[in-house]
């Protein structure tokens, strides 16, 4: 008997490694502030049609939002509905954890914020997430900017991916205090109809730098940037077929020789993008203008020493836009017909101005704009403008683009070959065939 | 994986009259070291495995596995970017270990003669850099070597004028190599120095009799009977300098960038990018294997050299 006893013992000890060891394999991160349904109030779900048993849905949320809160005021109205969020600001992670999730086949979250750069490699597995116009989607597509909506649906129009959570459309961050002492307005309409060409945007920048003795533009990318995102439906790959047209997009070429042209006159610094350098250069105004979208504002606002001496212009010949995410529905989750409900909630006009208030989170959805609590702020950081007008405006010219699966990868080679031409010195024309040759080489291997 | 055994183990009974009490205790034993062995099944084996076997498929994670035989291996091998990561590791694996290994041993003999009193403190002090977080010292890393960073402002004030640390190909690679000597070097002094304490000092003390200076002490008596650490010190350096992963990646991709630069990708950055930035997870496998084979015939390079000189017993003989 007490062989038994023993060989029991054994067998169950190793039966729980294996079971241990099979479930560790599952989601990675730690799940903080699970945000626990609090059934003190009970308000009785006032609407109809939604089902009423306990659902507690996971979402992992990307970088800085209020949806944790948002997430709570719904718990209050539907106590059988609680949440359970997962929040990192590394995007590369957040993205790789779902690849890793979802080609397990376990550990996918039930709301998944996917941003703009990552959505071309997650729209071709369709069979992986749930298809929101089969939930409802379709009505209310027409609230959202129309090229936001259709960077979340497939080529053919007949899936779509993601709800739009907030949009960046870009603008022109300029110091007033280096505009005044190199002769330029400081007014913003005046002051974006003075760059509102490239050529002029060059002459203000050769004038800026003569001046002041500092350069206009802070760094290679964000100019770049700013006439890559100009380029019409496509950039770095067909919007038909998919195939690499970088080499011959005469808009990439543009954006690369004038760029080249900034460098060669002097006008463009040489900082590195988010480094510590970088932001001690905002704060002590050693540059004249930063190209960047909404969201760059917050960035800006941590150089606390420049507040009051920026002002937002208009981009010359167009606005982009640089980031913004959307809300997905992975198929492993059970209760599609609940995520659907909050997310679009989530999303709607009344949380989009929350959103935008609490943590600049650009609305998506045009109406919002008209709102007198949205455009009627002004903001002391930037010299009392009213800087929700001025997205505004940038928002409404942005075009759709195709990005392609491998657009960050390709683009971050071109921007190589830039800063070589910057630091280095290097022959442009050269840089360009190599940086061409690289991308082909990385395309052949897709 | 265990289950066959236990499984035989709950039939045994049932087949066999009796278990002898030899095969009893053979199973109990196994039984006992068996979760070391599944959990290295799950999370070792069954990963080597399935890497090699991925290595000839086409697979970005989310869609179907297609077989393509070679054409992996021929991708990679052809992509210049692979032979430039793979010289980058051997380049920054030299200048980031020969010289460190040259300061740590200085260091070590310092701290063993003369610093008598503060010794304690001073090996915890050169073992601070090893224990702190690579991400953390490699962005204090990149605000030094900036474009207009520290290190340059150095040099402009000795009327030098500036390196680029970002993209210049030796830039890079002297940014990250100090990054390696800062966080290795102490760690080897430590070594030495316990290997330093091993030595008698019965051997020092006949040798000054004899009329030995300093450095014939150390030429004579002090490398020779240090063979065996150095000797450890050097492989497990090299097996590190073939993994260099985290100073690359950080100090390049502070822009949050698609790829790390061609100046300073190594064989790891290179996979990882392969595989988590361009979904291509096939030729990534087949940079994994490729990467295997490098590292194991280094250390049957190592192993071959060191059992060349001895290292297994430090001249005992002395």
């Amino acid at each position: 008997m007490s062989r038994f006893k023993t060989w029991g013992v054994m067998l169950l000890s190793v039966m729980m490694v294996i079971s241990l060891a099979a479930c560790s394999g599952g989601s990675s991160g730690n799940n903080e502030g699970s945000s626990e349904g609090t059934n003190g109030e009970q308000q009785g779900s006032s609407n109809e049609g939604a089902s009423t048993e306990n659902v507690e849905l996971s979402f992992w949320s990307l970088g800085t939002t209020n949806y944790e809160e948002l997430a709570k005021e719904y718990t209050k109205e539907h106590p059988n509905i609680t949440f359970k969020f997962q929040n990192t600001s590394d995007q590369t992670a957040h993205h790789a954890n779902l690849t890793t999730a979802l080609s397990a086949g376990s550990g996918a979250p039930d709301i998944f914020m996917l941003e703009i750069a990552f959505i071309e490699r997650f729209i071709n597995a369709q069979d992986k997430f749930y298809n929101l116009y089969d939930l409802g989607a379709k009505d209310v597509q027409g609230d959202y900017l129309d090229w936001k909506w259709k960077q979340a649906t497939s080529v053919d129009g007949s899936f779509q991916l993601g709800l739009p959570t907030d949009v960046a459309p870009t603008v022109v961050y300029y110091r007033t205090d280096l505009a005044e002492a190199a002769g330029l307005p400081t007014d913003p309409q005046e002051f974006s109809a003075a760059i509102n060409t490239w050529d002029k945007f060059a002459e203000v920048g050769k004038q800026f730098k003569d001046k002041t003795g500092k350069p206009f533009a802070d760094l290679t990318d964000l100019v770049y940037n700013g006439l890559r995102d100009q380029s019409p439906n496509q950039i770095y790959f067909s919007k038909e077929d998919g195939s690499f047209i970088g080499d011959s997009n005469p808009q990439v070429k543009k954006a690369y020789d004038f760029t080249v042209k900034g460098i060669q006159e002097g006008w463009i610094g040489n900082w590195v993008l988010w480094s510590p350098e970088w932001n001690k250069a905002m704060n002590d105004g050693e540059f004249g203008v930063l190209l960047g979208p909404a969201w760059m504002a917050g960035t800006i606002r941590n150089a606390e020493d420049s507040s009051g001496k920026w002002q937002i212009a208009q981009m010359p010949e167009g606005a982009g836009n640089w980031g913004g995410s959307f809300l997905t529905l992975p198929k492993e989750g059970k209760h599609s017909k609940e995520a659907y409900e909050f997310i679009s909630w989530l999303v709607n006009k009344e949380n989009q101005l929350k959103s935008f208030k609490v943590s600049g989170l650009f609305p998506s959805i045009p109406a919002v704009y008209d709102d007198p609590a949205f455009k009627s702020e002004q903001d002391e950081f930037f010299s009392g403008q009213i800087i929700a007008e001025a997205y505004a405006e940038a928002a409404k010219s942005v075009q759709p683009v195709y990005y392609g699966p491998l657009h960050d990868q390709t683009d971050t080679i071109i921007k190589n070959a830039l800063k070589n031409v910057l630091e280095k010195k290097a022959d442009p024309a050269a840089e360009w065939e190599g940086a061409m040759k690289q991308i082909k080489t990385l395309v052949d291997r897709s | 994986m265990a289950e066959p055994a236990a499984a035989a183990a709950a039939s045994y009974p049932a087949t066999r009259k009796r278990l002898t009490e030899q095969r009893k205790s053979r199973l109990t034993a196994y039984l006992f070291i068996s979760p070391f062995f599944v959990l290295f099944g799950i999370f070792g084996l069954y990963p080597i495995l399935f890497t090699i076997y991925l290595s000839f498929y086409k697979w970005d994670a989310l869609g179907p596995m297609r077989y393509v035989g070679f054409k992996n291996y021929e991708l990679i091998t052809s992509d210049p970017t692979f032979w430039i990561s793979f010289s980058n590791t051997l380049i920054m694996g030299i200048m980031g270990t020969v010289p460190q290994i040259i300061v740590a041993l200085l260091v070590a003999v310092m701290l063993n003669s003369a610093l008598n009193k503060y010794k304690n403190i001073f090996r915890i002090l050169f073992f601070m850099p090893n224990i702190t977080s690579i991400v953390a010292v490699a962005l204090v890393f990149s605000t030094m070597f900036g474009n207009n960073g520290m290190v340059n402002w150095l040099l402009n004030s000795l009327g030098l004028d500036s390196v680029p640390f970002n993209s210049g190909w030796w830039g890079v690679k002297i940014a990250i190599s100090t990054m390696v000597m800062w966080r290795w070097m102490g760690y080897n002094a430590i070594i030495f120095l316990s290997g330093l304490q091993s030595i008698p000092t019965d051997i020092y003390e006949a040798a000054r009799i004899d009329g030995a200076s300093r450095s014939q002490q150390m030429l004579y008596i002090t490398l020779p009977l240090l063979r065996p650490f150095i000797l450890f010190v050097t492989l497990v350096s090299t097996i590190g300098a073939l993994q260099l992963f985290t100073e690359p990646y950080v100090f390049l991709g502070q822009s949050g960038s698609g790829s790390t630069r061609q100046e300073g990708v190594t064989m790891v950055t290179y996979l990882y990018d392969e595989a988590f930035k361009n979904g291509f997870f096939g030729t990534a496998a087949a940079t994994a294997v490729l990467l295997l084979i490098a590292t194991i015939m280094f250390s049957l390079l190592n192993m071959l050299l060191s059992s060349r000189m001895g290292g297994e017993r430090g001249g005992s003989k002395a």
